[in-house]
């Protein structure tokens, strides 16, 4: 059986972004990231002007907004938990009014618009990355930003068996329906309970095997990445400086 | 006397909880031989050949390679002397692409870059998988898998290659195919395997491990001609398998 591989992102478009460095994208990411993060929300133009940086990545991402909308649903724990802030956070306790009888905060609504804005912005640009950028290349980007070799080693492992587990998981669950298993209601989680029990037991004694087979093959604790050959862009620095300077402007200057 | 290629003296093997796999077990290999390692589920096969190569076992000398012993100190020696091709080639294949899974070993035993991807590239082509380099091995049938685990321990270029059940899993011209591919290797070569026919064609010589034990070492055919030591050590040949014409 085959996998469907649904957890692969990278989008085969002729997005310019798919054929700069991945380093580069990784850095960049991070950087407006962190300057998103640290933004102070008290002046909209810094918030249009971040908003103006993500909308640009998306735009040259040439994603579709079908396909955006949809892995940005990924926030919505986050925007769960922040619909519930304005109820919770008095911080000076000042009652902005009244929903059904339950005080709503000035500081939780306003802690509210922030994690929705930062959430959303910074979930953009973790779609754009995936988008463009292919699982290989994340790791080989992040291996020439001199990640831990052992990080790298175990990200590759994961990425290279999440396909096998999630056929294995399969398998399990079509044995199971073969011999009459329902999966509805509570009953149904029992087996699967047990099923990922033995799993994660195949999983260890895999991980042994692989050791062993590496192992055979003179395994002496790293493993490096063939070299790649990617085009280099400015651009992306230009915009993790500007993003960056906004952040330091609105928190020290202003 | 000459000294043979491979000798393992009295080797025995206890698993932790108890399980003796290995009972003094004593083998020879000359240089270029090819032998099958022939016996029922459970009679230690996968366990022999993990200790040819340093994997299982204390290392205290009772195996030696071409005048290698098998010692901490020569591991690596003997690790790039003797390649294992394992049983699941899902356990052996992690690189992100099949290139890099196959220039894995050599980067290893200290081939500098250009000549691990070189004889990364040689052994692709041996197996007829080069046009699959830049694929991540997940992606491939099963089959396509086993010919780069294959390649992946040709690239280091061992002296021994020990095979462990190749052709579980695979469909006829796959296995057909793994057939060709190992018969043109010019290696010494150690196979484990049920299958029967595939352990005739390409090694003249068997042993069969049962309980642990060696319990015959002979040539294959004469081994199959041999109704009993077949029923003794649970093997069969498949159904509608003749050998009488082999002795016209």
């Amino acid at each position: 059986m085959d996998t469907s591989h649904s957890h692969h992102l990278e989008i085969h478009g002729n997005s310019i972004l798919s054929e700069l460095k991945p380093e580069l994208k990784i850095f960049t990411t991070f950087c407006i990231v962190f300057s998103i993060a640290f933004l102070s929300l008290e002046n909209n133009l810094f918030i249009f002007l971040q908003f103006f940086i993500v909308l640009y990545f998306l735009f040259i991402s040439k994603i579709k907004v079908k396909t955006y909308f949809k892995r940005l649903s990924i926030d919505i724990p986050f925007i769960l938990f922040a619909l519930f802030l304005p109820f919770i956070s008095k911080g000076d306790n000042k009652v902005m009014f009244e929903f059904f009888s339950v005080s709503v905060y000035e500081t939780g609504f306003n802690e509210m618009i922030s994690i929705l804005i930062k959430i959303t912005l910074c979930v953009s640009l973790a779609i754009v990355l995936t988008a463009t950028t292919s699982n290989i290349e994340i790791i080989y980007g992040l291996q020439k930003l001199k990640l831990s070799p052992l990080l790298i080693s175990i990200l590759s492992f994961a990425i290279r068996y999440i396909d096998v587990f999630i056929d294995e998981f399969k398998r399990v669950r079509v044995a199971m329906k073969s011999r009459g298993y329902d999966e509805k209601g509570i009953k149904g989680l029992k087996p699967i309970a047990y099923a990922s029990g033995a799993l994660l037991i195949r999983g260890y004694e895999r991980g042994e095997r692989v050791y062993n087979s590496m192992l055979s093959r003179g395994f002496t604790g790293s493993i490096e990445l063939k070299e790649r050959e990617y085009k280099s862009s400015k651009s992306l620095l230009l915009f993790s400086t500007i993003s960056i300077c906004i952040t330091i402007i609105d928190r020290v200057l202003i | 006397m000459k000294k043979p290629y491979l000798s393992v003296k009295d080797l025995s093997f206890e698993y932790p909880d108890g399980f003796k796999a290995l009972k003094n077990i004593t083998f020879e290999l000359s240089k270029n031989e090819r032998v099958a390692v022939l016996g029922p589920n459970g009679a230690g096969k996968t366990t022999f050949i993990l200790h040819l190569n340093g994997i299982l076992g204390n290392l205290d000398e009772e195996i030696e390679i071409n005048h290698l012993k098998y010692s901490q100190e020569n591991i690596n020696k003997i690790r790039k002397t003797v390649g294992l091709v394992f049983q699941d080639p899902d356990d052996q294949l992690f690189m992100p692409t099949v290139l890099e899974d196959v220039m894995f070993g050599p980067k290893n035993f200290g081939f500098s870059i250009e000549e691990a991807e070189q004889n990364a590239i040689e052994a692709l082509q041996k197996v007829k998988m080069l046009d699959y380099a830049e694929k991540p091995p997940h992606h491939l049938s099963f089959g396509q898998k086993r010919k780069v685990a294959i390649a992946s321990v040709l690239a280091s270029k061992p002296e021994l290659l020990v095979l462990d059940e190749p052709s579980s899993n695979l469909d006829p011209a796959s296995r057909r195919e793994l057939v060709e591919i190992l018969k043109n290797l010019d290696i010494s070569l150690i196979l484990v395997t049920h299958d029967i026919p595939m352990a005739l064609e390409i090694c003249k010589r068997s042993i069969i491990l049962n309980g642990g034990k060696i319990t015959t070492d002979d040539e294959t055919y004469m081994i199959l001609k041999d109704r009993n030591t077949m029923e003794e050590n649970r093997l069969e040949l498949p159904f509608g398998f003749a050998l009488h014409h082999l002795d016209e």
